[in-house]
């Protein structure tokens, strides 16, 4: 006992502890004030009301508002996109009568639709949901799947309801033709008008412009003949590339005559007496294996670009509010004169966006991934598919690579509120920066770009990419880079912290005139 | 009570001088070489016209500026090595001390006790104490942006003296203030020095540092020009008014 205490004793009044200690007990007294500055400074800021809305209400409930509208705007469009009627011009309809009337068959079949369309409304199926899965067999397979229609029963059914003995009962054709192309087929130009090639041109695109029609085809003279002696023939589409309309055609008559191609072959083999498969040896069957679908990969590019960038929201406003709102309502000087550190109150503040940022990141991506858990996008529920779940330990690793970063432009913008005079010049230096964040972010919608050595280097990007492995379900392959990213983007944050505290010490920052 | 004779505040050709950037780098000595001494006790004027260099002289002294050259000391402290010391021992106030107007008077208070290393007990007793004497506890939980002007000063006043500090620094507080509002500050200062408190006082306005102060120190392009107690001053001039001997110092305009 008693050794013991001569030991302290001696310790103590050894110099080199007895630095350590005052260290230690400096360290300990800029921390304890720090503190005292973040409780007062998070009060604050939560009591300011844009700063709340910033932080909680945008990432809660904007998320989901602006993606469910932009969800039912595309939904609606499409619809109306595929209710439309457009006008095709048929060049020459006299070099094959007979295709003209098998383009008309195929391209018009309204009263066809209307019944496919009735009967799946019947089973609980929308006409939104319907053309959102347009010539997307497998999605509209996961939509029956989703609804509890069995595929097989359903063309048992459409084929009564429909009555139509050439009628495909493969999911992608029940789709085409509860909405098909929309043509009319009109021949009002007669080409035998124009001599020159390059004039008649000029006035088909005209025409296109001024949506008279949206494409014109023009068939072969030897048309005919080429497909009575078994051989094939071409179909000239014109077509406008930058106009939706004639787009929108082109890939409709390709299909219509893909399906009209089709039924001859059928009928050449048949007179041939060979058998159905003889023209398509090889067919692809995909199977899906039970990993990760299409929502995990849509969520994957994302989520690490909506976390950036709430993180950088989040901290924007108290960050302007702590630095340059102090000088703009005058309450910088009575902080100034108070008997502590520049150190802690510059500790202090930037705990506080910190825990803004966090907070504004984390809503953000719980809200995108409840409301799509719940499916109420439509658009992106029902074309990704699939689900998805993160574990305890990818969220918590996600969580450690987002605290550095949100370190980073935690005290980035609070350097440069510190530097503002006024609430409005704050923004106007934020408003920037934030466009500089956004673009590195933006890394993870970038097919192909994989998480190596170079990327883990370029600060933002890296943060970007490995969460988009994590959210993958990749991390046990990136570990190495995930830790180094973690260890680099600390340090630069340690560093822009150290440089706002020194820049909150200058007085050509705080006392600007 | 009689003006103690130790210096609190001691000033040595303290000098501050900015950089202009706009006016390429042109230098501007917005002190210079200021030299005077502040008693326990007393109340030292600082007077002078807009941008003289009053309130760079006072931010000196508050650590809030650095000096370029020269020294000052408060309580024994100096500004540029110990101004953490320093500022533990003044209380400040300005029309540029602005209260946080989302913290009710109670709570902004409260922070300015825990920054000054009160404990928790001892704010809570002050507060007790202080708000009785100024008549605060109706509006002690309010937010400061609801308060009135002059409800605003009183908590400014608190905030200053929460922790008691020996050396009083006022820059212009009654700048734009209406006559009740300057009139409490007025009376505060005065207690101030019965508390036998060294105060700080700077103004252009010639009536007030009349009333006010015991000594004067005439401040113009930086410089201090005289420093003697309020009746030399005035002697300076045969009409005997401080107006008089204040233009008779930094010279006519031109």
């Amino acid at each position: 006992m008693r050794l013991g205490a001569m030991f302290t004793a001696r310790l103590r009044r050894n110099p080199m502890t007895r630095a350590v200690l005052s260290k230690f007990a400096r360290g300990a007294q800029i921390l304890a004030v720090s503190s005292t500055v973040f409780c007062k400074e998070l009060v604050d800021v939560l009591r300011d009301r844009r700063t709340l809305i910033f932080m909680l209400v945008i990432p809660t409930v904007a998320i989901p508002v602006l993606m469910w509208v932009t969800s039912e705007l595309m939904t609606h469009f499409m619809e109306k996109l595929a209710r439309e009627q457009v006008d095709v011009l048929v060049l020459n309809p006299e070099a094959a009568p007979e295709l003209v009337e098998e383009v008309k068959k195929r391209a018009n079949p309204l009263g066809r639709a209307r019944r496919v369309a009735e009967l799946l409304k019947a089973k609980g199926v929308g006409e939104s949901e319907l053309a959102m899965t347009k010539g997307e067999p497998r999605a509209f397979l996961r939509l029956l799947e989703k609804k509890g229609i069995d595929p097989e029963e359903l063309a048992t059914e459409l084929r009564v309801a429909v009555e139509d003995s050439d009628f495909k009962l493969e999911p992608g054709a029940i789709i085409q033709n509860a909405f098909p192309p929309n043509f009319r087929l009109v021949t009002e130009l007669d080409p035998r008008d124009y001599d020159h090639p390059a004039e008649r041109e000029q006035v088909l695109l005209e025409a296109v412009r001024t949506d008279e029609i949206a494409a014109a085809i023009e068939f072969a003279d030897d048309a005919l003949e080429k497909l009575a002696s078994g051989d094939s023939t071409e179909i000239r589409v014109y077509y406008l590339d930058a106009s939706d309309r004639s787009s929108t055609a082109l890939s409709g008559l390709r299909r219509i005559f893909k399906s009209l191609g089709k039924q001859m072959v059928a009928e050449r083999l048949l007179s041939k007496e060979l058998p159905a498969g003889f023209a398509n040896p090889v067919k692809v069957r995909p199977e899906r294996l039970p990993g990760p679908g299409m929502l995990v990969k849509f969520l994957s590019q994302i989520l690490p670009y909506m976390i950036l960038i709430f993180a950088f929201m989040g901290a924007m406003y108290p960050a302007i509010d702590l630095g340059a709102g102090e000088k703009e309502r005058g309450t910088l000087e009575t902080l100034l004169v108070a008997p502590v550190s520049r150190l802690s109150i510059v500790l202090g503040k930037f705990g506080v966006i910190l825990v803004a940022a966090l907070v504004s990141a984390v809503l953000a991506t719980i809200s995108l991934s409840v409301s799509l858990y719940l499916g109420i996008f439509s658009t992106i529920s029902l074309v990704s598919g699939g689900s998805f779940s993160f574990s305890i330990q990818e969220a918590l690793v996600a969580l450690l690579m987002i605290v550095p970063i949100s370190g980073i432009f935690a005290a980035l913008l609070l350097a440069l509120s510190i530097f503002a005079k006024s609430f409005k010049e704050g923004q106007s230096y934020a408003s920037p920066l934030q466009m500089v964040i956004i673009m590195p972010a933006f890394v993870s919608f970038v097919p192909g770009v994989k998480l190596d050595w170079l990327m883990a280097s370029i600060p933002v990007v890296n943060v970007s990419l490995a969460l988009k492995e994590i959210f993958t379900g990749n991390l046990d392959q990136h570990w190495a880079h995930v830790g180094v990213i973690f260890l680099s983007t600390s340090i630069f944050a340690g560093l822009l912290l150290w440089f706002a505290t020194w820049w909150f010490q200058r007085e050509q920052v705080l006392f600007r005139s | 009570m009689t003006a103690g004779s130790q210096a609190l505040v001691s000033v040595v050709s303290l000098t501050k001088i900015f950089n202009d950037r706009q006016r390429g780098r042109e230098e501007i000595r917005a002190v210079d070489a200021v030299s005077f001494e502040a008693h326990a006790g007393e109340i030292f004027g600082l007077l002078g016209v807009n941008g003289a260099g009053k309130t760079t002289t006072l931010r000196l002294l508050a650590t809030m500026l650095k000096p370029t050259s020269g020294e000052a000391s408060v309580c024994g402290h100096s500004i540029s090595k110990e101004p953490q010391a320093v500022r533990r021992r003044i209380g400040f106030m300005s029309t540029a001390t602005s209260l946080y107007g989302r913290l009710s008077a109670k709570e902004m208070v409260t922070y300015f006790g825990r920054l000054n290393g009160m404990s928790r007990e001892a704010i809570e007793q002050r507060i007790l104490e202080l708000f009785d004497l100024f008549g605060m506890n109706e509006f002690r939980d309010r937010r400061c942006d609801k308060l009135s002007t002059g409800m605003k000063q009183k908590v400014s006043i608190v905030r200053t003296v929460l922790h008691d500090p020996e050396v009083m620094i006022f820059d212009e507080p009654t700048v734009g203030l209406d006559v009740l509002t300057s009139r409490t500050i007025v009376d505060f200062v005065k207690d101030c020095r019965t508390r036998g408190k060294c105060v700080l006082f700077s103004t252009h306005i010639m009536e007030e540092m009349e009333k006010l102060c015991d000594r004067v120190g005439v401040i113009h392009d930086g410089k201090l020009l005289a420093c003697e107690p309020v009746e030399a001053l005035k002697s300076r001039t045969p009409s005997g008014r401080v107006e008089d001997a204040f233009v008779k110092l930094v010279g006519e305009p031109a």
